[in-house]
């Protein structure tokens, strides 16, 4: 045992100040999801660009990125070059999992793409427009079976506004939560469900084979290049996106701060960055400094009261 | 939880560890009933909610508490092993060295202790000659995966000497 | 051009010299990281991802390949030779596997995976390119109920894990169960058994559990047999290699558990673990040694990698077809394709034929360049056991808390690991066997949402179960599977049982 205290008294007198890479970006996700993607193609670009010399993504996965975001709180504080990936799903994942940690305790950078939602059925389905998905829902909530992602996520949100704007109790919804947009859907493809609900990336190559029936998207305003109106067409105020964001540590200075918010913007605006967005289908939704603040503060309101009213948060 | 220094009992008399065992099976049914209680009035379209499975489990699970008293009783639990606890102990403590000693020291020194822990569970108590051959293969484990694979290892004083 | 024009083009280009370099590179690449414990192929295509882009995009799809089938077989080796799986696909392997290596015939269980994955990854590749549309309609007719049915034969197989004791087998399936309710509830998003620890909102990861009862559970089992334990592992027994009688009981295995892991791995929640399952117990039922099992059968090694190998391939079927990512690997390797301009869906094979057929190509060709560097390794691999006892476990220690390390770098993970280490000790102690465990963590939590997603849909309607003629049909085996054992137990009772008596860990 004596060797055994040498040792460690040895090593705690080697600790030097630490040279760490130039970047760590938490993924709070396993490998394969969306934000360790985001994560991964930032870590390259950002080396390609020479915007930093060494970047290290590590996954941390867990309950809607919270526990990512928790252990990043925690053990970041101050490090400059700490940075986390994020999104709109984590909004809800903290309301619904009481995470004690929230996105008040992370600083906030940039959002960096987001993805509409689209409304689909099968090519088979009845339901020719969201008119008539609307109606459906209205005369029996619980025989319209929506396909979407993980309980209290965006697909889920989204439902929960689509009734509500219906005047369709919210509670009443027959939502069925899948893991992972893959096995949703399938479901929809095999007409297990009335209609599906995703970011619009899960379902367009179906949609542009005409196997599924795109019925309307979740923007403000129509997008080019896809042929569907907006929720907001058929009378429903619903907008929502699903944006995915970086984030730096808590207890930065100002100065540090405005490096990190540099860096991320000559990372935004770089030509590999915009070649990485196309090659996976992802649209450019930057928006930084105050204008980002005021949005997430507006999401985060939205979002609780929607939980709360489809009953996930208490 | 073991008690497994119960000597090999040949004969058929009530076996005290298995009746242990029957308690720590309903002790986890009664942590399921007890959790999942709260959940119990969510329901959805599909008349189960979140606390219908685990309710299920844990009813039988205590089923499984009642027979294995009887097989117990009965004394039909196989014969064991005798197991020597001082390895065990070495083993455990490598194990609980490595979790506490991961983030502040890094993954080679961290792993290194427990690779001599372990060494030392199986017979080679020579720490002095142990532990530096553990911290040194480790470090040449962490410079392959983290350095070249880049595999997350947590790095400490010793990796940073050399990345 | 016709199908077979692609896909010799496609081989022409992959054959190239320098190809099948990159190919042997990416394989090694990805045996050694895959053969970590808690490591499995999806960790490991992601770390090793940006290797690949650095070459021009026929080279980069080539050792991708090798990457993808080199992390696959990696898991199998140390289940074999250290009775510590790599991951959830290769639990089944260690059964029997370990128990061979332990009498010496590591070589044989070694070249019958590899052999066995091979051809599965030959044949299921194959399958890939001539019937993918048509096994995708299959795939697609599994909703909710059928699933759920697939569940409760995979259930009934899993007894055939459960050793002598009924009791036993069952309890530990059930404390399976009861740590596969810990974390979120997918359908509502209420936590459970999480007693408001964050970190086990997610739930217990299935690696973490294996690598803890068989590695750390193993490891303390042996130590604690002191001196008067089985000291020598014998490393090799007879030949390295297969003998005649070892490829003639492994040859149908193989082909059998093609025949399972494929449709299994084409299904968009089937898993490659639930295919090495159906295997694992197919052999059994079928096995004229039904009484080596348990003992080191080498079918019980055969049938069940060659499944996880066809049902890898499997996977590719909705992905390329339907751009369906159905297990976490997919979707990296959807990340993957990506990268290559490769947009999965239902029109890839119309649109991009040469990317598809290249990519099929390679893969034919990395699966080869498997078996390459495998089998000669085999003789290597087996020394492993000669190492002297204290320096092996101090290593397989080493290699299954860096698996863990790697995949998340928390104390509590390790923590976990420790305490699922001694509650696998426990059990061996006790004579339970540890796979129930680790199957009831995998299958409960499917077999639940599954069930609930399909009373949702019905709106409660529990005859919905049974109407669906797949469904009935899948009910109508599980329950054949369950009686029949019954029946012939009944009535050869005692002897054979008695032999078998704990022997099982």
């Amino acid at each position: 045992m004596k060797q055994f205290f040498l040792a460690s008294i040895l090593a705690g007198a080697l600790a030097l100040p630490a040279v760490a890479a130039d970047y760590t970006i938490i993924a709070p996700a396993n490998p394969g999801g969306g934000w360790d993607q985001t994560a991964r193609s930032i870590q390259s670009v950002m080396q390609a660009e020479g915007i930093s010399g060494n970047v290290q993504v590590q996954n941390v996965p867990g309950a809607g990125g919270t526990i990512g975001l928790a252990q990043f709180a925690s053990q970041s504080a101050g490090n400059a070059n700490a940075l986390i990936v994020g999104g709109y799903v984590m909004v809800g994942a903290i309301l619904t999992n009481k995470s004690p940690v929230s996105l008040n305790d992370v600083t906030p950078i940039a959002r960096l793409t987001g993805e509409y939602e689209a409304i689909v059925v099968p090519a088979d389905s009845p339901l020719k427009s969201m008119g008539d998905l609307v109606e459906a829902l209205k005369k029996d909530p619980g025989a319209v079976s929506w396909g979407g992602g993980s309980a209290g996520g965006t697909d889920h949100i989204a439902v929960g506004l689509i009734a509500k704007a219906a005047g369709v109790d919210p509670t009443k919804i027959n939502y069925i939560a899948f893991s992972g947009g893959g096995e949703a859907l399938a479901a929809i493809l095999g007409s297990q469900v009335t209609a599906g609900i995703s970011g619009y990336g899960e379902f367009e190559s179906q949609i542009k084979a005409g196997t599924l029936r795109l019925l309307a998207m979740s923007s403000a305003e129509r997008i080019p290049g896809i042929d569907a109106p907006t929720i907001k067409e058929g009378g429903l105020d619903v907008v929502v996106q699903n944006w995915r964001m970086v984030a730096a540590a808590p207890g930065l200075t100002d100065e540090q701060k405005a490096a990190v918010s540099a860096d991320v913007e000559k990372l935004a605006k770089s030509a590999g960055w915009q070649e990485t967005l196309k090659t996976k289908g992802w649209t450019d939704t930057y928006l930084a400094g105050d204008a980002f603040k005021e949005q997430l503060a507006k999401d985060v309101s939205a979002t609780e009261t929607i939980l709360k009213d489809i009953g996930l948060v208490k | 939880m073991s008690k497994g220094n119960t000597p090999s009992t040949q004969t058929r008399r009530p076996d005290r560890a298995a009746l242990v065992i029957a308690v720590f099976l309903a002790a986890l049914a009664g942590l399921i009933f007890w959790d999942t209680s709260r959940l119990a009035q969510i329901t959805s379209y599909s008349g189960i909610g979140p606390a219908t499975i685990p309710f299920v489990i844990a009813s039988v699970l205590l089923l499984l508490a009642a027979w294995t008293v009887f097989e117990a009783l009965r004394g039909d639990f196989p014969a064991r092993e005798r197991q020597e606890f001082g390895p065990v102990i070495w083993i455990i403590g490598g194990l609980a060295a490595q979790m506490l000693t991961l983030k502040p020291l890094g993954f080679s020194i961290a792993t290194g202790l427990l690779f001599a822990a372990t060494a030392a569970g199986f017979g080679k108590r020579k720490l002095w000659f142990t532990i530096p051959i553990g911290i040194v293969l480790c470090l040449g484990v962490w410079l392959v995966f983290a350095g070249l694979l880049q595999l997350s290892l947590p790095a400490g004083p010793l990796e940073h000497l050399f990345w | 051009m016709t199908t077979f024009d692609f896909l010799l083009q496609g081989m022409l280009v992959a054959a190239q010299p320098m190809n099948l370099l990159y190919a042997l590179i990416g394989v090694t690449l990805g045996t050694a990281v895959g053969v970590l414990p808690g490591i499995g192929p999806a960790l490991t295509v992601a770390l090793l991802l940006p290797v690949t882009y650095r070459l021009d995009p026929g080279g980069s799809l080539i050792m991708f390949a090798g990457i993808y089938y080199g992390g696959m077989y990696g898991g199998s080796t140390t289940s074999i030779l250290l009775n510590t799986p790599g991951e959830s696909a290769s639990i089944v392997t260690a059964l029997e596997g370990n128990k061979m290596a332990r009498k010496g015939r590591g070589g044989p269980a070694l070249a019958t995976a590899a052999i066995g994955s091979f051809v599965a990854g030959l044949i299921a590749t194959l399958g890939l390119a001539f019937i993918a549309p048509f096994v995708v309609k299959l795939a697609l007719v599994f909703g909710p109920r059928e699933y759920f049915a697939l569940m409760v034969l995979a259930f009934v197989t899993v007894s055939s894990a459960f050793g002598d004791s009924t009791l036993r087998g069952l309890t530990s399936l059930f404390i399976g169960f009861a740590l596969a309710i810990i974390g979120i509830d997918q359908l509502t998003g209420q936590a459970r058994m999480s007693f408001g620890v964050p970190d086990l909102l997610d739930g217990i990861e299935v690696t973490t559990l294996a690598v803890a009862m068989f590695a750390i559970g193993e490891s303390l089992y042996i130590a604690a047999q002191g001196e008067q334990g089985p000291d020598k592992v014998e490393a090799v027994k007879g030949s390295v290699w297969m003998t005649a009688q070892d490829w003639a009981r492994s040859w149908k295995a193989w082909l059998r558990g093609t025949a399972i892991g494929f449709p299994i791995g084409a299904m968009p929640a089937g898993g490659a673990e639930i295919g090495t399952f159906l295997s694992y117990a197919t052999e059994k039922r079928l096995s004229k040694h039904p009484e080596e099992f348990g003992h080191g059968a080498i079918e019980g090694v055969a049938g069940p990698e060659a499944a996880n190998n066809a049902s890898a391939a499997g996977t590719l079927v909705p992905l390329l077809t339907l751009g369906l990512p159905t297990t976490a690997t997919a979707a990296i390797m959807l990340a993957g394709f990506q990268q290559y301009g490769l947009q999965p869906g239902p029109l890839l094979f119309a649109t991009n034929p040469q990317l598809v057929w290249g990519l099929i190509a390679s893969l034919l060709i990395a699966n080869f360049m498997l078996l390459v560097l495998n089998l000669p390794l085999v003789g290597l691999w087996v020394k492993l056991l000669t190492i002297p006892k204290p320096w092996l476990y101090a290593g397989i220690l080493l290699f299954a808390t860096l698996g863990t390390i790697g995949a998340n770098p928390s104390v509590f993970e390790l923590g976990m690991l420790l305490a699922f280490g001694v509650l696998g000790y426990a059990m061996r102690i006790f004579g339970y066997p540890i796979a129930p465990v680790v199957v009831g963590l995998i299958l409960g939590p499917l077999a639940e949402q599954q069930l609930r997603r399909a009373l949702a849909i019905s709106q409660g309607d529990v005859t919905v179960l049974f109407t669906s003629p797949v469904a009935a049909v899948l009910l109508v085996i599980a329950a054949a599977a369950l009686i029949v054992p019954l029946i012939l137990r009944a009535r050869g009772r005692g002897q054979v049982l008695s032999q078998l008596a704990a022997n099982e860990d």
